[in-house]
This record gives C-alpha cells, structure tokens and sequence, in this order.
C-alpha cells in the first residue's frame, strides 16, 4: 500500500512535469536567449528546437564584412560529392553550386548552353561537336579546356562502372571524344544515334570536373561553379568559399554553410529559429503552409517534372481491363491533392507526364474522370459484384483483395491511405504494405504487388523517352506486365525519330494510349519547393531539381 | 470480528481495477460509443481539421475522426496485449518448469535458448524479427513473445530450484508419483503466483512494446486502427496539428499507467514480504 501510495505521488510529479514541458515547447518561439540568435538580426526567433548536429552554430547576417548563407537541405548518400560515385552524389555537386555541365535545362525543361557556348550535329546524329566558352576557370584557377573536358567525360565513364552513376546511360561506353584546344572545341562520336546528346550532357553525371587536381574527389571535387569546398563535416556539411574565379557575373555570397537535416519538419524549424536562411524542398503540408502564411518568409514553389504514379500490375487479378478502368475513376486526384493533407506539394493529372511539360497535355482526353458512381456501375455491368455480402466484391468466384505496396517519400503513402479509402468504397480488399523505398522497388521489378506507388523524374534529360519504356513491353522496364502493340510500335517509331515536333506528336499519342489502357493510378505531379528568411533578398528553386545553389541566390539589402 | 470486503481493504486495487475494466468496456462496446462512425474511414475533404462538435479529438490526415479510431485502437491494443502477455505467460512458465525440474541437458539447452535472446536489447530483437517476418499485429506479438519469454523461463526456473529437492518433493517421487503429477500438484502450484504477479505487472510494459513497433512501422498497417501508429502519423503535424498526436498519446499513457498500477496492487496484495511490512 505504502509503495503504491508513493509511485502514485510520482506519477502524479511525472505527469506535471511533462505538462510543463509540453507547454514550454509551444511557447518555444518567444523565448529570448540561446547561442543561435546571438549573432541574429532581431526579427529572428530564438533557438530551442535542437534539430540540427550544427544548432549552435550561428546564422548567416548581413553583417559587416562578409556575407554568408545558411543552407539546409536533406542529405542524401552521405552528402557526397563524386559525380562518377553515384547519381545522388552527382546531383549533390551540381546542387551545392561546385560544378557545372556543357549544358543545362531552362524552367521549361528545354535545354540552354552552359559551360558549352553552342554545338552542331551531323545529320546522323552520330557527330557531334560542342564548343566551350572561352575563359572559363575551374575553382583552383585551372583553365577549362576542351582537353579538360575530355578528360572529365572520359574519367566518369571509366570510373563509372565502379559505382552506380550509370554515366553510360548518357553517353555510351563507345562514344569516342576528342579534344581541339586551339579551337577550344570537343567532338564526340558516337555509334548509336542520340536524338538529344546536350540534354544527355545536362544531367548531373556528365557536369566538367577537375578530377586530376582533386585531393579527395568524394568531399572536395573541384569545378566551375560559385562555390567551392573549403570543408566538409561528416554527416553535418559543407562549408563553402567563394570561387574567386568564377565566370559567370558575381558571386553574392563569400561563404556558403550547408546543413544537412533529415527530418522535413527540422528544415522549417531551423528556418524559423534563424538557425538557417534558406531550406530546399519542405515536404509537410503543415510546415509549408505555417511559412507561407507568416510574412517573415517566402516560399518559391516550381511546378517540378516529377510524377507520383501507382502501378497496376497486370501480371495478376488487375489484368481484368475493367476492373482497372474502375479503379481509376473511383479516385478523385483533384480533391486529395487540394485536401489539407496533400496541400499545395502537388498538381493532380491524369497522364504520366506532367501538364506542365509541352507534350499536349491539353489535347488528352480522360475516359475515366472521377465519378464514383460510374465506377460502381462499370464493375456491377462486367458482374463484377459483392455476391457473398461481405463488402468485397468477387472476381471469378474469389474476392478482389489487392495488395498496395508504398513507401515514405514526397507523401505517397498519404496518397495510398487516400487511394484505399476510396477503393474501399468502391468493394475492393486492400491490404496495405508499406516500407522502405529498397522494399518498394523489389517487389516492383519482382512483380510482387497489385499497385505500388512511387515518384518518378519524367524528363531527367530534358526528354521523357526513357521514363515513357516504363510501358514499352520489349525494353525490360515493363514492370506492370503492360503490353499493348500499338504502344509498343509508336515507342519504337519515337526512339528513331529525330524531328521534335514529331517527337512531341509520338508522345502525346503514347500518353493517350496509357490514359485509355487505364495503366496507372496518377497521383499528381510533384512541386519543388525553397523557402527562405528576410535574410535573402532572392532565392528561386527550378523546375529541374539539379540545382539549388546558385548566383540567383542574393543577400538581402 | 465482520470480516472486511476484500474491495474496501485494498482501495487502490479497487480503483485501477474498475478503470481498467471500463477501458476494456470501452474497446468491447467500441460501436455503441461511436455510434456509426467507421474509424478506417473518413472524407479526405475532412483531413487535419482541429477538435470541434462533430469530431470532438480532431481529424486525421484521412479525415478520419481521431475519436473514434482512439477507442477503436482499444480494441486492437488490448487484444494483442492480452494475447501477448498469456503466451509468454504460458510459454515462459511451461519451459521454465521443465528446465528447472528436469536439469541437465534439458536446462542447459533451454536456458542457453533463453540467453540468447537476453543478450540482445529486447525491443532492437523484435523489431528484427518483425522486419523478417513483415508487418502487422500478429507478427508483431509473435516478435516480442520470442524476446519476452525467457524473463518468465528464469524466473520459474529459479522458483522450481528452489523447491526441487524439497522434502515433500523428494516424498512424493519416492511414493511413486508420476513426473506429470508432480509437475502439476507441487511444482505449478508454486510457481503461479509470482508469474501471474509478474505478467500482471508486465501487460502495461508489453502494450507500450507493442504501440513502439507499430510506430516504428512494424506493427499494426494502414488503415486499422492503432495508437503508436496514430502517432506515427501525427508526428509530422506535431506543431500545427498537435490533437493528432495527443489523444492517442494519452490513451497509451492512461491505459498503461492503470494497468502498471492495477499489476503493482495486486503485488502488494498477493506478496506475503510486503504484507509484513
């Protein structure tokens, strides 16, 4: 009795104590001093989220002399930096502003000359010959010559086999470069055709390093770009310097701090406790609706090239075209991506390629719009009904239970819960499994699944030819078991041909055709996003993700 | 002297008794409370909306109302826990008996078994094995009934040592008794209190196990109802939508503390030491 009476006057402390800490978070804003907001403009609030390794760091001002930007981002494979490692780590190098490519893509995913000045290309589409910008230096002050960028496409594609940057899938293996210095001119040779080689050389694997003055070509490869690496914090950042030498215009910032953070909701916190001035990509409704609604910060949004999708296997009970077709109407994409959950992250559609994107969108017509009675009335015309009455509805004599497979990322198991609720609606089992992106992707190429949903980069290259064989039956990539020979014909037809308007009238027919074939559940489209404090003047994310740190980026006044 | 109800001399007992037996009213009659208010689903048009007269714990990011699911969650938490508890209960308490009584190869194969599973951090064990065998309820009291047994195999274990040799045991094996008899009439007898005790103490322990696999996305899946997976997924929203994370975090935290103190009673009731005192 005695114990007890004294664990219930414990409890009872616990519990209040516990309350006093709950309340002390929420007034967590106001509260006034922490090593953070010492060295922070007034209008910043103070620190007590602990969300970052580096929280004690100070952020970036507008002091004096210097000027520094605060950046934080997610860290992926360890924040490395090699392009010839790994895609992550060439997308990061060309993100954190330490290098660039010959070319890059415009916010209409058309591609522009970079590091390159302009090309030609034989009539064959096998020569190529690209000529770079005089003038340029890399960040340690050697200058770029063709020979050097001969050397940086050659060392990628050598050194890439050992990783998984896959280089040949923008340049094949047998493609011969060489070098004119004099000229300042680099030709490459290929044996297949490319349709779209500058596109190919804009992605990240192919952006100009300088391999051979590199120390350590993982955390501090050398480039063109902006920034350079002064060092580099395992598992926490970077610290970047100016490029004293940089080419193009000013550079506004002498010092750029990167912070990784991996949890969405600690980017906009770091945010908002001045711990940062600028976070890439806040992927929580809640947290990206709190900054735009304060007036403190700005959020720049770009509608972005990305489609989340949900397979439907045909390998199994979904072959039944009916049943897909119902599916489909059955799930209302407008109100999800509008509902407070989805928020503004996506735009809804319902082709796989993006309205944004210039592949005629708007000529598309969608047979199986949202109309959840309809999609009843398909399934009970096709006897597709619940005859046991036990709310499922039976397929050849065996109830429809259809396994849903998805992982945390960009909000697509937001997106299965949703899509569940309304197949449930319509008499259809689901069994949800949910895990790691590793798990998601082996049960899709296993063909483990009934619908599984994921997020797809449309145009890496500036083209959608290789996410559109995701359908094409003879390429290998069919993981839905789709085939559909007039698809395959015209995806054939759109591989040999050359002329984009062409191009553009293939693809426009292919979306049609999986739009009719009811082959996916879309989600929407994916929205990038930056945010930033009054700190910067001027921040701008792209419709590529490629780049993050740029010469856009400006202090404020 | 009138003897004293039992329920006036142990007050405490008596109150987490009857909070504990209105939890469990309350998963079992679940519908009656919510009247026809489905906890798996909800109107998406209705997501994340704050505590209001319709919904009176908010929504979720479903639109589903957190209510509803939060008693609903009773159900499954309960059950598991309940199922949970009795096998390693009944598993523990069985092998326990055998090693200690029987010795030798026997004991030295259980109680090496037992070892190993001790010698790993228990939860880190179960969400492994979870992992393997996938999620969801079942699997996950099947993962921490492998990592949980060998407490009660020690313990009864340890309690049939002690009387093994006993006087009245060495007695009844010279008379003849069968080895079944003996286990049944001397050894279980007295082992049973303290292992009822202990699982008793254990069901509040055992259910926050179970609520931290499935927040870890190893337990309960979409879109059944479950309160570590409710948290899980109002952990994102814990700043503009606090209510997601609260109510089933209170139900964890009021369910588990009325169970500890209902077990921590009835140990003050049942041990003799502590009587003494």
């Amino acid at each position: 009795m005695k114990t007890t009476g004294k664990k219930t006057t414990a409890l009872i402390i616990g519990a209040l104590m516990t309350a006093a800490m709950i309340s002390g978070c929420g007034n967590g804003n106001t509260a006034s001093t922490t090593t953070a907001a010492n060295n922070t403009p007034a209008d910043t609030k103070a620190a007590d989220n602990g969300t970052t390794t580096a929280a004690d760091e100070p952020a970036a001002t507008a002091s004096t002399e210097e000027k520094t930007l605060t950046f934080g981002c997610q860290m992926y494979s360890d924040g490395l930096i090699n392009p010839a490692s790994q895609t992550n780590t060439a997308w990061n190098c060309m993100r954190f502003g330490v290098a660039e490519a010959l070319f890059k893509f415009n916010d209409n995913m058309e591609v522009e000359p970079w590091l390159a000045e302009s090309y030609t290309v034989s009539d064959d589409h096998l020569t190529w010959t690209i000529k770079i910008r005089d003038g340029i230096r890399f960040s340690n002050g050697t200058p770029l010559t063709a020979t050097k960028v001969k050397e940086s496409l050659d060392y990628v594609r050598e050194k890439g086999p050992d990783g998984s940057a896959s280089p040949q899938k923008y340049l094949e293996f047998e493609a011969e470069v060489t070098a004119d210095d004099a000229a300042n001119t680099i030709v490459i040779k290929t044996v297949t055709p490319y349709v779209n080689l500058a596109g190919n050389l804009a992605y990240p694997v192919m952006e100009i390093v300088d391999y051979s003055e590199t120390t350590d070509p993982d955390t501090a490869m050398i480039g063109t770009g902006p920034y350079k690496v002064k060092e580099f914090h395992d598992q926490v950042g970077f610290d970047m310097v100016k490029n004293e030498t940089y080419w193009n215009g000013t550079v506004p910032y002498d010092n750029v701090k990167i912070l990784f953070m991996g949890d969405a909701s600690a980017k906009a916190n770091a945010l908002k406790a001045g711990q940062v001035d600028l976070v890439e990509n806040i992927t929580n409704v809640a947290d990206l609706k709190s900054l735009q609604e304060d007036s403190n910060y700005t959020v720049d949004i770009a509608s972005g090239v990305r489609c989340g999708f949900s397979w439907l296997n045909q390998g199994g009970v979904l072959a039944n075209d009916t049943l897909r077709q119902a599916i489909v109407m059955a799930i209302d994409g407008e109100t999800i991506c509008k509902s407070n959950t989805i928020g503004g992250l996506y735009t809804a559609g319902f082709s796989v390629l993006p309205s944004t994107l210039s592949y005629g969108y708007d000529k598309l017509t969608n047979p199986y719009a949202f109309n959840a009675e309809g999609a009843k009335k398909l399934l009970d015309d096709a006897g597709i009904v619940d005859t046991d009455g036990n709310g499922i509805r039976e397929l050849d004599g065996k109830d429809i239970n259809l396994t849903y497979v998805s992982y945390e990322n960009r909000m697509l198991n937001d997106f299965s819960d949703a899509h569940t609720m309304y197949l449930t609606d319509l008499g259809l089992g689901i069994t949800a499994r949910y895990g790691s992106s590793d798990d998601q992707w082996n049960s899709l190429v296993a063909g483990d699944y009934d619908i599984n949903n994921n997020n797809w980069t449309t145009v890496g290259t500036g083209d959608p030819t290789e996410y559109l064989a995701n359908w094409y039956s003879k390429g290998g990539a069919d993981y839905c078991s789709y085939k559909n020979d007039e698809y395959d014909t015209l995806y054939e037809q759109l591989k040999a041909e050359n002329d984009n308007a062409k191009r553009t009238e293939i693809i426009q027919k292919l979306q049609q055709i999986l739009v009719n074939d009811a082959v996916a559940i879309i989600d929407g489209y994916y929205n990038s996003s930056m945010a930033y404090s009054k700190n910067v003047g001027h921040a701008h994310i792209h419709t590529a993700d490629y780049y993050w740190i740029t010469t856009e980026i400006t202090p404020a006044s | 002297m009138k003897k004293k109800n039992f329920f006036l001399c142990y007050p405490v007992f008596t109150i987490f008794a009857v909070l504990a037996l209105m939890i469990i009213l309350a998963a079992v009659f679940a519908p009656v409370i919510c009247g026809d208010s489905d906890p798996t689903k909800g109107r998406i048009t209705d997501a994340i909306m704050e505590p209001s007269a319709e919904h009176i714990f908010g929504t979720d990011k479903m639109g589903r109302d957190i209510f509803t699911r939060v008693i609903y969650g009773a159900r499954t938490s309960l059950t598991a826990t309940f199922i949970l508890v009795g096998i390693i209960f009944v598993l523990g308490t069985v092998l326990g008996i055998i090693s200690g009584y029987f010795g030798g190869i026997i004991d030295a194969v259980i109680m090496r078994i037992a070892d190993m599973m001790i010698s790993f951090p228990g939860l880190v064990l179960a969400i492994a094995v979870a992992g393997i065998l996938g999620a969801s309820i079942p699997n996950a009291v099947i993962a921490i009934s492998v990592v949980s047994w060998p407490k009660y195999a020690r313990l009864a274990r340890s309690m049939v040592l002690r009387i093994r040799h006993a006087d009245f045991v060495e007695a009844a094996v010279v008379t003849g008794s069968k080895t079944p008899y003996i286990l049944f009439r001397y050894m279980l007898p007295n082992v049973l209190p303290i292992m009822a005790i202990t699982a008793a103490t254990d069901i509040g322990g055992m259910m926050m196990e179970l609520a931290a696999l499935s927040f870890l996305g190893f337990g309960a899946v979409p879109p059944s109802p479950e309160w570590g997976q409710m948290l899980n997924d109002g952990r994102n929203f814990i700043q503009s939508a606090p209510w997601m994370t609260i109510f089933p975090g209170l139900a964890i935290f009021v369910t588990v503390v009325v169970f500890n103190m209902l077990g921590d009673s009835l140990r003050d009731i049942l041990d003799p030491k502590d009587k003494a005192r």
